[in-house]
């Protein structure tokens, strides 16, 4: 029995040259193809990555209250979405603390596909009750790709022999690849311009060939989690169980986050009918929320410092980090938040995390201190607060 | 004649516990145990030459982890080896699994209903927050609600607080374990019918009720507070059985100085103006000691050890009306080779498990109804581990041995337990097996079956019951094993009790025993 | 027209509940789906208060409280081996039961007693809202230790019995007390009256004892009463019979309700339902709180009461006859109803009211809401036989059918069976005790809130004093 693998295995798996894989919903996903994720996260930036996001759970709701259900559930508006839309959306308990976020597409009038990071027919369920709506757990018979980067439309549209020019920033449309029926949508996880692809699960295999042997001559390559979670960052993008605990996780109430602490204010609709958690984010929403969620960046010359003073030259992550790092003041004594990823970024140049600060002390500009060990002792960087994304291209827009 | 500190009568766990922590404070010990050897419940033995048997008691994750570490267990050779998963075989040759690694057993709950592979992980969770929620008060000596002592108020209080402090959510999950049935409290998360029903025999273990009596969810909560701590992942296996915890926790009380003395019966606890001044053995020998504290369950220690005119007659009555009625029996086998099941054939990590045998929900109900009219289950509940796959030590190389916890066994038999009847009744454990793996009855080398009254002869707990007093709401906390009695003391000054019949109750816990001696060092300052 | 209140259903409750909004000024309209008031005898304590409240004495309120309280045919069956009477007389009841038993006929008076105490403990939480064990409010809490020290005061043993008979079964405390089967047996059916439960589980003696609520020492069954047909006749409240309604609730509010023929919406700031929380929420599911919406689902209200009637020659001489001759009977009755069988031998039990014969049989499991005449009719001959009448002298109403005809969740009578995790703060569910919901302007009142069935109008008199 043991772990499963997704159904591009046959072909992830012969590529996998360290044998480094990690876990992901139950599955079995590549950390990094290559020995080292280098490579695979300038492709991102600079030609075209392909990653295997077959584990992401996918449900398809569908019949007359599919829109009502979703509307209850999320905080976006779902019933005001057109058909071709696709909404990245947090949804949240009644007392408005965020369960999980995701993506609604609009597949046609009564029929989405929603996404999520955490297993939810459950929840769906719970709250379909009396509705007239069907809920599909397709998380195993769909199976996704996501192929990010500049050349990435390039590739898109010669292997579906068609021009995806006019196929705008998450919105999707159908297509045929080599003659597979796919889903192609206009979104991902990097920040970048670039594409999901979503397929039978059955059709995966001469799927990814298509794209792989199309997209060979404009440098796609193979990527990883540990890749991603670089270009993540880089984008400003949260991740559950990392930068924050689902509320129907969550041990302690100090553990749970609103949408507005977790910087979605923008997703938490006004303009419809009761849904979860609603009353509680409007008079959050009034109030202003305790936390804000915002980008670090570390000061060099002061990180260049801390070790200078022991004698060596300043070391970086080689991968972006996930633990939970103190966050103080200038002074360094009064502790203002904590930040829950970081690492350096190669095209960016610079050391950045992603925080949770008090409302009072999230000002982009505001100086602070984070925590970094140095030889073993606890030392303070200086570092400053930075509007989240670190990194936003035209393109990915355009 | 050496004058003892403390003579404790019974050398089960809980009166090695007592006697180490005693010893450890430094007062001189002597247990007197009746067996040849020490561990009542929890006792290996080589019943056939190279096998041996868990005799009772088999599996361990009760067991408190401070009293691990107060006394150094694993220095006194305690190993707690990992029980990795139970395997349910159903009726119609399917199976439900719950794995070591939760991916897989999500995966597997998903394959039976999806919406049950979510809410196991909510229900996970909020088990994990309801034995947390009890786990203080299994560390507490139980305030008395009819006492208008200020230790009692200042008791009560701190416990009302405890409570309200839990929050709303989770003081009505509380409520709701501590009266409903495990079936009930069970459907509301789930819909798997073979899940409920292997969720909640854990709710029926050594009482006389079945998955849809109220009660049971407590029962169910008592057996989650094992999963506590992190120390050891949900049941576990002494390496060499249960009888080794209990050689562990013997070996370190006499590294305090304890005496254990074995063969040697207590008839009557000796007192003297209303206070206990030693025992009379069996054979008429007399041991002065300053105080007496007992680990038999209620009924022997005040209906047998002491006189009824020690005791005021309202206790006299109270324990009488304690109710033990003994459901459980155990059968014992010594195996060529592991049984194949058909629903997982072969031999493989299922065998390294516990292997339910709960197909439904009905199933276990029915075995209860011929209990409740007096007859042992002609298709049991059956909780089956394999000690020689986890630690080979338990039988000749290559051989087997395999421990069978069946319910429901009545003590009080219509007509009376008698050799034929066990011999039926072992059949019928036996024949169950076979029907979910053929040809198991041939790999027996070996078999001993035992009824509870066989519990009641050998380790002395009346009727058989494996908790020495059921578990029942009406029998806990502060009413256990009486009302105003519930602090470990008796009526009787210097003679103290510290056994499974006081709080918290039974399984291999050593709770009672501890409590029992910060109770007597503390009386003693 | 508008209203300051609207009242769903015109039971015992929600009658009340409209009175008393009625009296503190609000232009009050009930809204009932049945034609007509149903003819039955209302079964159970009316408090004291509620009567005096609501003047309904003179609105021809009758009790009847009967003596002898319960007739048993002894073995030999169908009165070859005489009878067993019990009487409000505690002495005439110990002579009785000597005849069966002296050690329990001298146990009896003392038994009473200790039921009579903790049935008034019973009492008096009854009347007022349940505790609110999570309240910091210092008036709350002040409450509560009142309650606390009441109970104390009633002595040692109070506080012991309370909490060891409570959780306890019916079995387990009568075999405390007595020998003869028949004693038990007459007295364990009342510990499993609206109860998915046999005499063993835990939790029957509190069901027991609840039932016991309101009837002097020594009468262990509840008075019988036209209470809901009085409530009827007085005047202050409009009623509209033959309208089921539904609650309007758009965006968490409640603003009136909606009738199911007419599709006519009434409004009005306050909307009150006497109907059971299950059926009453679920259409409104979709404003809630989905965590209030599983507790909602999850209210146990298992029907396992067939009600009916039976039509004999000549009026008999009983007043309640009772056809349980032991607790084993009852645990085999409910045997077959734990594997959704209707019993083979049901405990039938006829209670005579103003010349009427009515039937509660049990155990008659809910099963899926249909009808089935077959079963039916195979029940009709089962009650016949037991009570030694033909199957068309037999008249019976099952859960199945109560469902189908009036909405009611699985024919539960109750609304919500009185099991310990579904009483005081736990009724109607968990949180939710003070008759408020989630819904703003909606409130429950019916039996599927504290205190429960079988107290005709103290949960409707709770609920309005909430309200006000
Ligand atoms: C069949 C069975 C299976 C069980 N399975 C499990 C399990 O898997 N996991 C678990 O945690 N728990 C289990 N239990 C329960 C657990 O074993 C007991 O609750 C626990 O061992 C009781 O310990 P104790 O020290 O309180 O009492 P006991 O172990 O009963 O100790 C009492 C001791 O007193 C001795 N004694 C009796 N009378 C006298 C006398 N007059 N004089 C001197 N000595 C006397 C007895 O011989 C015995 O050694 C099981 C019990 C049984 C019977
Ligand atoms: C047929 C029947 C038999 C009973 N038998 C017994 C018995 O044997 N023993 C016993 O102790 N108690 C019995 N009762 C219950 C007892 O009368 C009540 O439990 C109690 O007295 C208080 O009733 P209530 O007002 O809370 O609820 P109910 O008496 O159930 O009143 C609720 C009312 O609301 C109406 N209603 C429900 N939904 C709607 C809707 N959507 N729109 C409009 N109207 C609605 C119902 O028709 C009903 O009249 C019986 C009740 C009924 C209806």
């Amino acid at each position: 029995m043991s772990l499963r693998t997704t159904p591009f295995h046959p072909r992830t798996g012969p590529l996998s040259e360290g044998q480094a894989w990690r876990r992901w919903a139950g599955y079995v996903v590549a950390s990094s193809y290559e020995l080292s994720h280098d490579r695979e996260y300038h492709a991102i930036r600079n030609s075209a990555a392909l990653f295997d996001v077959s584990p992401l759970y996918k449900y398809l709701v569908t019949g007359r209250d599919a829109a009502r259900l979703l509307d209850h559930v999320v905080t976006r508006n779902v019933g005001k979405a057109k058909v071709g839309q696709v909404l990245y959306t947090p949804w949240c308990d009644n007392e408005g603390k965020q369960i999980d976020d995701g993506t609604i597409s609009v597949l046609g009038d009564q029929t989405y596909r929603m996404t999520s990071a955490d297993p939810t027919l459950r929840w769906l369920h719970l709250n379909a009750s009396g509705l007239d709506v069907k809920i599909q757990d397709v998380s195993e018979s769909t199976a996704a790709l996501s192929l990010q980067g500049p050349r990435s439309r390039e590739i898109l549209q010669l292997a579906a022999e068609r021009d995806l020019s006019s196929l705008k920033y998450f919105r999707l449309t159908s297509a045929k690849i080599r003659g597979i029926p796919v889903t192609i949508s206009r979104t991902g996880y990097t920040g970048d311009l670039g594409y999901e692809v979503w397929v039978d699960a059955a059709q995966a295999v001469p799927l990814w060939d298509a794209i792989a042997e199309t997209g060979a001559p404009y440098g796609i390559t193979p990527a990883g989690m540990l890749a991603l979670d670089v270009a993540r960052i880089e984008a400003g993008l949260l991740l559950i169980a990392v930068d924050y605990f689902s509320s129907r996780h969550a041990l302690i109430e100090s553990q749970k986050s609103s949408p507005l602490e977790l910087g979605l204010g923008w997703t938490v609709a006004t303009d419809k009918e009761r849904y979860n958690g609603q009353a509680a984010l409007a008079a959050e929403g009034k109030r202003g929320p305790a936390w804000q969620f915002t980008g670090l960046t570390v000061d060099w010359d002061s990180l260049e410092q801390l070790y200078a003073d022991v004698g060596l030259p300043p070391r970086l992550p080689s991968q972006a980090w996930r633990t939970s790092v103190p966050i103080y003041d200038r002074g360094g004594h009064k502790q203002l938040g904590y930040a829950t990823s970081g690492g350096w970024s190669p095209l960016l140049k610079r050391y950045m995390a992603l925080a949770h600060l008090g409302s009072a002390h999230a000002e982009p500009g505001t100086e602070v201190r984070m925590e970094v060990t140095v030889e073993h002792r606890r030392r303070q960087a200086k570092a400053h607060v930075t509007a989240l994304p670190f990194f936003n291209p035209e393109r990915k827009r355009g | 004649m050496k004058q003892y500190d403390a003579i404790v009568i019974g050398g089960g766990h809980n009166g090695l516990v007592t006697a180490a922590y005693l010893a450890r404070a430094g007062k001189s010990v002597l247990v007197l145990e009746r067996r040849p050897r020490v561990g009542g419940a929890a006792v290996t033995e080589e019943i056939f030459p190279g096998f041996k048997f868990t005799m009772f008691s088999y599996v361990v994750s009760l067991l408190r982890p401070e009293i691990i570490r107060d006394l150094d267990l694993p220095r006194h050779g305690l190993h707690i080896l990992p029980l990795e998963s139970t395997v349910t075989p159903m009726e119609n040759g399917d199976y439900l699994a719950g794995w070591a690694d939760h991916d897989e057993t999500r995966r597997e709950l998903y394959r039976h209903s999806p919406r049950d592979a979510e809410a196991y992980d909510e229900y996970g969770r909020l088990m994990h927050f309801m034995a947390q929620a009890v786990k203080p008060i299994l560390g507490m000596v139980p305030p008395d609600p009819t006492s208008f002592a200020p230790g009692d108020l200042a008791g009560l209080l701190k416990l009302g607080k405890h409570f309200r402090g839990l929050g709303a959510e989770r003081l009505h999950a509380l409520v709701k374990l501590m009266t409903m049935s495990s079936a009930d409290f069970l459907d509301e998360w789930f819909e798997t019918d073979v899940l409920k029903a292997t969720k909640s025999a854990s709710g029926i273990i050594g009482t006389f009720l079945g998955p849809r009596s109220p009660g049971t969810a407590y029962v169910l909560l008592h057996h989650y507070m094992g999963e506590l701590d992190g120390v050891f992942r949900a049941w576990g296996f002494a390496k060499g059985g249960t009888g080794a915890v209990s050689e562990a926790i013997a070996s370190a009380a006499r590294s305090f100085g304890a005496e254990i003395r074995c063969d040697a019966g207590v008839s009557k606890v000796l007192v003297r103006t209303g206070r206990a001044t030693g025992v009379v053995l069996e054979n008429g020998d007399e041991l002065p000691a300053g105080i007496v504290v007992s680990s038999l369950d209620p009924r022997r220690t005040f209906l047998q050890l002491l006189e009824p005119e020690h005791l005021p007659s309202h206790l006299v009555a109270d324990i009488k009306r304690f109710k033990f009625r003994g459901s459980s029996g155990k059968v014992n086998l010594a195996l060529d080779a592991l049984p194949s099941f058909t629903c997982m054939p072969g031999v493989g990590r299922q065998h390294r498990g516990a292997i339910s045998i709960s197909p439904s929900l009905d199933y276990v109900e029915r075995a209860y109804d011929d209990a409740k009219y007096g007859e042992f289950s002609r298709r049991p509940y059956m909780d089956i581990v394999f000690p020689s796959m986890i630690d080979p030590g338990m039988a000749p190389p290559g051989k087997h041995v395999m421990s069978i916890f069946v319910q429901y066994a009545p003590y009080n038999l219509n007509g009376g337990w008698t050799d034929a009847k066990r011999e039926a009744f072992g059949d019928a454990v036996v024949n169950t097996v076979e029907s979910f793996a053929p040809g198991f009855k041939s790999q027996i080398l070996h078999r001993q079956v035992i009824t509870p009254l066989d519990i009641e002869r050998i380790t002395g707990l009346s009727e058989g019951n494996i908790f020495a007093g059921e578990l029942a709401l009406h029998q806990l906390f502060f009413l256990r094993p009486a009302p105003g009695w519930a602090k470990f003391a008796t009526p009787v000054r210097g003679f103290f009790q510290c056994g499974s019949g006081t709080h918290p109750g039974g399984g291999i816990m050593g709770a009672s025993g501890r409590l029992a001696a910060m109770r007597i060092l503390k009386d003693g300052k | 027209m508008s209203y300051d209140a609207l009242v769903i259903g015109a039971g015992a409750n929600g009658l009340v509940t409209a009175h008393y909004l009625a009296r503190a000024g609000k232009h009050v309209l009930v809204v009932e789906q049945r034609h007509a008031a149903d003819p039955s005898a209302d079964i159970g304590w009316v408090p004291d208060v509620v009567i005096r409240d609501l003047g309904l004495a003179r609105a021809g309120l009758r009790i009847e409280q009967p003596d002898p309280w319960i007739t048993v045919p002894l073995a030999g069956g169908r009165g070859g081996g005489g009878t067993l009477e019990l009487s409000r007389d505690i002495g005439r009841s110990v002579e009785a039961i000597r005849h069966i038993s002296p050690s329990d006929a001298a146990k009896w008076p003392e038994f009473c007693n200790r039921m009579r105490t903790l049935a008034g403990v019973l009492e008096r939480l009854y009347l007022v809202p349940p505790p609110d064990i999570e309240s910091t409010d210092a008036r709350e809490l002040a409450r509560i230790a009142g309650l606390g020290l009441y109970v104390r005061r009633r002595g040692k043993q109070t506080v012991i019995d309370l909490a060891r008979i409570l959780p306890m079964s019916i079995t387990e405390l009568l075999d405390d007390w007595f020998e003869s089967d028949v004693l038990k047996g007459l007295l364990g059916a009342l510990g499993i009256w609206h109860l998915k439960q046999g005499p063993r589980a835990g939790g029957t003696a509190f069901n027991f004892l609840h039932h016991h609520a309101g009837s002097p020492a020594g009468v262990f069954r509840p008075p019988r009463s036209n209470v809901t047909q009085a409530l009827s006749a007085l005047p202050g409240v409009e009623v509209r019979h033959g309208e089921r309604a539904n609650v309007l609730a758009p965006n968490g509010r409640a603003t009136g309700v909606v009738l199911e023929k007419s599709g006519e919406e009434i409004l009005a700031p306050l909307v009150v339902s006497s109907a059971d929380p299950r059926s009453t929420l679920q259409p409104v599911a979709i404003e809630l709180d989905p965590e209030f919406g599983r507790a909602v689902d999850n209210i146990k209200a298992r029907g396992v009461v067939a009600r009916g009637t039976l039509t004999l020659e000549s009026t008999p001489a009983y007043s309640t006859l009772c056809i349980a001759p032991s607790l084993d009977y009852l645990e085999h009755a409910y045997d077959d109803a734990k594997y959704g069988r209707d019993s083979a031998t049901p405990y039938v039990e006829v209670q005579k009211t103003d010349g009427r014969l009515e039937l509660h049989v049990q155990y008659v499991p809910y099963t899926d809401g249909a009808a089935n005449v077959q079963r039916h009719q195979a029940l009709q001959l089962r009650v016949a036989q037991v009570l030694g009448a033909q199957p068309s002298q037999v008249k019976l109403h099952s859960p199945d059918e109560e469902e189908l005809q009036h909405g009611s969740t699985e024919g539960h009578l109750y609304h919500g069976e009185l099991t310990l995790d579904q009483i005081l703060f736990m009724r109607p569910v968990p949180g939710w005790s003070r008759y408020r919901t989630p819904i703003e302007g909606l409130y429950l009142c019916g039996s599927g809130t504290h205190p429960g069935g079988g107290i005709p109008g103290a949960a409707g008199r709770n609920a309005a004093r909430e309200m006000l």
